[in-house]
C-alpha cells in the first residue's frame, strides 16, 4: 500500500518539477533573462525596446569610436552583409575587438540604435587557421 | 616512418577489433575455450595498438614534425616540452585519439584484472568494450586520422603554437581528468549490457562495478572542478560556471552518475531498483558519448569547441544504436528485473534515495533541455534562442536546493522504516541548528534564496557530523577506545559509508560557495597612476604600470595596493596585460590575453584584471570584482575527492 503512495508521490515530484522546467522557459524573468534571441539585421525593425535581443555580425572597418567623457564607452557599426547597424557599448572591451572582428552583442534596440552591454568577440582563429606566416616559404621555390 | 607506423596500428586495431568480435561470438555459439582465449588476446593486442599510436603521436609532438597537420597545429618550435605533451589533447583528432588511448588502457586493466572471473559475464563484457573502441577507431582512422599529412603548398617552417589560454598547468591536468572520467563509464556500461544480455541481472555485476563507477565519478567530479577552477583564474570573467554547452555535456552524466552511485546500494542491500539501475547507467555513458559528442562536433558555439567538423552524423548515430539496443534490452529482459522487496515507508533510507534519484534526474533533464534548446528552436521555429546562465540558475536554484535538502533527510533515515522516536532523536539537532542559521541571517539582513541555502547548509552539516559523533560515541564507549581512535576506526571500518558522508559534507561547503555568488559586485573604471578609487569598503591604488618583456610574450604590470577603511593594507594585487607573440609581424596573430591576480580568503575574494593600458597617458582599465565564499567552492571540492578516495581505498583482506 504504501508503495503505492511513494510512487504517486515520485510521479507527482516528477510532473512538478517538469511543469517548473516549462513554466521557467515560457515566462522567463524579464529583468534578467535566461532565453534571449538571435536575431538578423532584416527583423530588427520588429523587435520592441523592452526586449532583450542578441545580434551577431562584423565590426565594419573604421567605425570604432572611442568616447572622450568616458574611455569604456564606444561607438561602432555592426555589419550583416549590406546592412548595417550603430551599436554602442559600455564596459570592457575583449582583447579582440577591432575592425572587422566577428563579434555577438547582447542588449536592446532603442531609436535604431543597439544599446548592448554585453559584447563577445568570436575566438582567435590563429589555433585552427592557416598554418603561413612570414617565414613560411612555397614548396616551388626550393 | 613514424606517422605510417601509427596510421597501420590505428587500422590494424579496427580490423582487429571484427576478428576480437567474431572470435566471441563463435565461442558464444560452441563454448570451445580456445576462442576465448583468441577473442581475448585480439582484444589486448587492440588496446596495445592503440596505446602504441598514441605514444607514436606523442613523439611526433616531441620532435615537432610539422609534416603532420596535427603537430603543426597545434604546437611550435617554441612551445615547452611539457605543453607537447599536453597539445595530444588540445585540439579534435588528438583528443579522439586520447579517448581511445584511456579506454585501450581501462580495457586493458578489466581484461587482466577478470580474465578468470565474472565467466558468463565478461564474452559481453569485452564484446561491448571493442565495439566502444571500434566506434573511435572508425573516428580517428577515415573521419578524424590524427597522423594525416599537412596539407600545405609550402613547407611549414613553424607550427601555429599551443593557445597561451591553455599553457597553464589546471588546463593541462583538466582535460585528462575528464576524460578519464567519461571514459570510465563505459566499463560499469559494459557489465551491465552483458548482465542483461546473459540474463544475470541481480547483484554480482553491481558488486563488480561499484569501484569502477566510483573512480569514473571520482575523475568526472575533479575535473569539473578543476576545469571551474581555470576558468576563475583564467578567464577572467569572475565565475567559475557559465552554463556553457560543454560544461552542461560534463554535468549532466555527472548527475545521472550521482543517481547512479546512490541507487546502487538499493539494488545491492534490497534488490530493488533493478530496471532503474540499468537505464540510469545506460542514460550515464550515452551522455558520455554525447558529451564528447557536443564538444567535437561544434554543435553549439562554446569557449570550448573545436572547429566545425563531420563527426556530428556519426556520433549521433552511434548513440542511436546504443538507445536503441538498450531499450530493446531492457523491456525484453523486464520479468527478470522484478524487484525482490518493496518500499515499505516514506521515512525509510529506500524512500529516501528513491527521492534523491529523482532530482538529480530532473536537474540532468533541466540541463539537458536548456542545452538542446537553441537547436530545437531552430529547427521548430526556425528562430534561433541563445538559452543564458540565468535560466538554468532560475531553474535549477530551486531543485538544486531540494536536493540539498535530501542530502541532509536521507542518511538520518533507516532502512525499511524510521520510527517516531528515532525520527525525533535524529532530527532534533539538525532542524534546531538549520533554525539557528536562520535567526542569525535573519537578523545580519540576509534575504531572498539564500536566507534558504544557508540554513539548509547548517542543517545537513549539522546531521552529518552528528552521524559521525554518534557513530563514534558509541564506539568509544563499548571498545573503550578514546574519541579519536575511535573516529578513525569507525571509517576505516565502513569506508563507504562515511567516505559517502565526507562527500556530503564537501558538497555542502560547495553550497555554502554557490550561495556566495548572489552578494557578487564588480566595477570597471579607467585609472591614472597614483589615483586612488573607492568600491565596496575598499580603496584601490594605482601604484604603477610597469612594462616587461618575457619569452613569448611581453606584459604591463598594474601595481595595485588595496586599502581598508582603517587604511591599512589589506593586499597588493598586480594583474598583467598581456601581448603573446608580440614579435609576429602580422599583428592578427599577435594575441592579447589578461592575467587576473585574486586575493582569495574564507569571507571573499578580491579579482582584479587589468583589462586595457594606455601608456601614453599612464592609464590602466580595470575591473575589480568583489566574490564573497568562492574559496568554500573549491575547500568543498578538496573535501569531496577525500571523501570519495575514503569510500575507494581497498579494505585489507583478512
Amino acid at each position: 500500500m504504501n508503495q503505492k503512495k511513494i510512487i504517486i508521490a515520485v510521479i507527482s515530484l516528477s510532473f512538478l518539477s517538469f511543469a517548473w522546467i516549462g513554466y521557467v522557459t515560457f515566462n522567463p524573468d524579464q529583468e534578467n533573462p535566461g532565453m534571449v534571441r538571435f536575431i538578423s539585421l532584416n527583423d530588427l525593425s520588429s523587435v520592441t525596446e523592452s526586449e532583450r535581443i542578441r545580434l551577431g555580425g562584423r565590426i565594419s572597418a573604421g567605425s570604432i569610436q572611442i568616447s572622450k567623457q568616458n574611455q569604456l564607452e564606444c561607438d561602432f557599426g555592426l555589419q550583416q552583409g549590406e546592412l548595417t547597424v550603430p551599436v554602442n557599448f559600455l564596459g570592457t572591451r575583449p582583447d579582440l575587438f577591432k575592425d572587422d572582428a566577428e563579434v555577438i552583442v547582447e542588449g536592446h534596440y532603442v531609436n535604431e540604435k543597439f544599446v548592448a552591454d554585453q559584447l563577445q568577440t568570436k575566438c582567435a582563429s590563429r589555433y585552427e587557421g592557416d598554418l603561413r606566416d612570414d617565414s613560411s616559404y612555397n614548396v616551388e621555390s626550393i | 616512418m613514424i606517422p605510417v607506423l601509427g596510421s597501420i596500428s590505428l587500422s590494424l586495431a579496427l580490423g582487429l577489433s571484427a576478428i576480437s568480435i567474431f572470435l566471441f561470438s563463435v565461442f558464444l555459439k560452441n563454448a570451445d575455450y580456445r576462442f576465448f582465449i583468441a577473442g581475448w588476446r585480439g582484444a589486448v593486442a587492440i588496446s596495445a595498438l592503440s596505446i602504441l599510436a598514441t605514444f607514436l603521436l606523442l613523439n611526433e609532438l616531441l620532435i615537432s614534425n610539422f609534416d603532420i597537420s596535427y603537430v603543426a597545429h597545434y604546437t611550435s618550435i617554441e612551445t615547452p616540452t611539457f605543453y607537447k605533451i599536453t597539445a595530444l589533447w588540445a585540439g579534435q583528432s588528438g583528443s579522439l585519439l586520447f579517448w581511445l588511448f584511456i579506454l585501450s588502457v581501462y580495457t586493458l586493466i578489466v581484461l587482466f584484472q577478470y580474465k578468470n572471473s565474472y565467466t558468463r559475464l565478461m564474452p559481453w563484457v569485452i564484446i561491448v568494450l571493442v565495439i566502444v573502441q571500434a566506434f573511435f577507431l572508425v573516428l580517428v582512422n577515415v573521419i578524424e586520422n590524427p597522423f594525416s599529412p599537412t596539407n600545405a603548398d609550402f613547407v611549414v617552417v613553424n607550427g601555429n603554437g599551443l593557445n597561451p589560454l591553455l599553457q597553464n598547468l589546471t588546463m593541462a591536468i583538466h582535460p585528462p581528468t575528464l576524460y578519464l572520467g567519461y571514459v570510465g563509464f563505459t566499463i560499469p556500461f559494459a557489465f551491465a549490457i552483458a548482465a542483461l544480455i546473459t540474463k544475470d541481472t541481480g547483484s554480482v555485476w553491481i558488486r563488480s562495478i561499484r569501484r569502477w563507477t566510483l573512480i569514473a565519478w571520482l575523475f568526472q567530479s575533479a575535473g569539473i572542478i578543476l576545469g571551474g577552477w581555470w576558468a576563475y583564474q583564467e578567464l577572467g570573467w569572475g565565475g567559475y560556471w557559465a552554463w556553457d554547452p560543454v560544461e552542461n555535456a560534463s554535468f549532466m552524466p555527472w548527475l545521472t552518475g550521482t543517481a547512479f552511485l546512490h541507487s546502487i546500494i538499493i539494488q545491492e542491500k534490497k534488490g530493488m531498483l533493478k530496471t532503474w539501475n540499468m537505464i540510469l547507467i545506460m542514460i550515464t555513458f550515452t551522455l558520455c558519448i554525447f558529451g564528447t559528442f557536443l564538444t567535437r562536433s561544434g554543435v553549439m558555439s562554446s569557449v570550448h569547441s573545436f572547429a566545425v567538423s563531420n563527426l556530428g552524423p556519426v556520433f549521433l548515430g552511434f548513440i542511436a544504436i546504443i538507445l536503441l539496443v538498450g531499450t530493446y534490452l531492457v523491456i525484453d529482459r523486464a520479468s527478470i528485473l522484478k524487484s525482490e522487496k518493496r518500499i515499505e515507508s516514506f521515512t525509510s533510507r529506500e524512500s529516501g534515495f528513491l527521492f534523491n534519484n529523482v532530482i538529480f534526474v530532473v536537474i540532468c533533464f533541466a540541463v539537458f533541455w536548456g542545452t538542446i534548446f537553441p537547436v530545437l528552436s531552430e529547427a521548430v521555429q526556425g528562430e534561433k534562442i541563445t538559452v543564458g546562465a540565468p535560466f538554468f540558475n532560475q531553474v535549477n536554484v530551486p531543485i538544486g536546493l531540494l536536493l540539498l535538502l535530501f542530502t541532509g533527510i536521507g542518511p538520518l533515515l533507516a532502512w525499511r522504516r524510521t520510527s517516531k522516536e528515532a525520527l525525533i532523536r535524529n532530527f532534533t539537532i539538525p532542524i534546531l541548528f538549520g533554525i539557528a542559521v536562520f535567526i542569525a541571517c535573519f537578523f545580519l539582513g540576509i534575504r531572498e534564496t539564500t536566507l534558504i541555502s544557508f540554513p539548509l547548509t547548517g542543517f545537513v552539516a549539522a546531521a552529518i557530523l552528528i552521524e559521525f559523533h554518534r557513530g563514534t560515541q558509541s564506539r568509544s564507549k563499548r571498545f573503550n577506545e578514546p574519541f579519536f581512535t575511535a573516529l578513525k576506526t569507525l571509517i576505516s571500518r565502513n569506508r563507504s559509508r562515511y567516505g559517502g558522508y565526507i562527500v556530503h559534507l564537501g558538497i555542502v561547503f560547495m553550497f555554502i560557495g554557490f550561495s556566495g555568488h548572489a552578494f557578487d559586485s564588480e566595477l570597471e573604471f579607467a585609472m591614472k597612476t597614483g589615483e586612488i578609487k573607492e568600491f565596496d569598503g575598499y580603496k584601490f591604488e594605482l601604484v604603477s604600470i610597469t612594462p616587461t618583456e618575457r619569452p613569448n610574450h611581453i606584459a604591463w604590470i598594474a601595481g595595485l595596493n588595496i586599502w581598508d577603511q582603517e587604511n591599512q593594507l589589506v593586499t597588493r594585487l598586480f594583474p598583467e596585460k598581456r601581448v603573446y607573440f608580440h614579435k609576429d609581424p602580422n599583428p592578427d596573430k599577435r594575441q592579447p590575453h589578461s592575467e587576473l591576480d585574486i586575493h582569495s580568503t574564507l569571507v571573499k575574494d578580491i579579482y582584479t584584471i587589468f583589462s586595457g593600458v594606455d601608456m601614453e597617458q599612464q592609464i590602466a582599465y580595470l575591473k575589480i570584482m568583489i566574490n564573497p565564499l568562492v574559496w568554500w567552492v573549491w575547500f568543498g571540492g578538496y573535501v569531496l575527492i577525500f571523501g570519495t578516495m575514503i569510500a575507494l581505498w581497498p579494505v585489507k583482506e583478512h
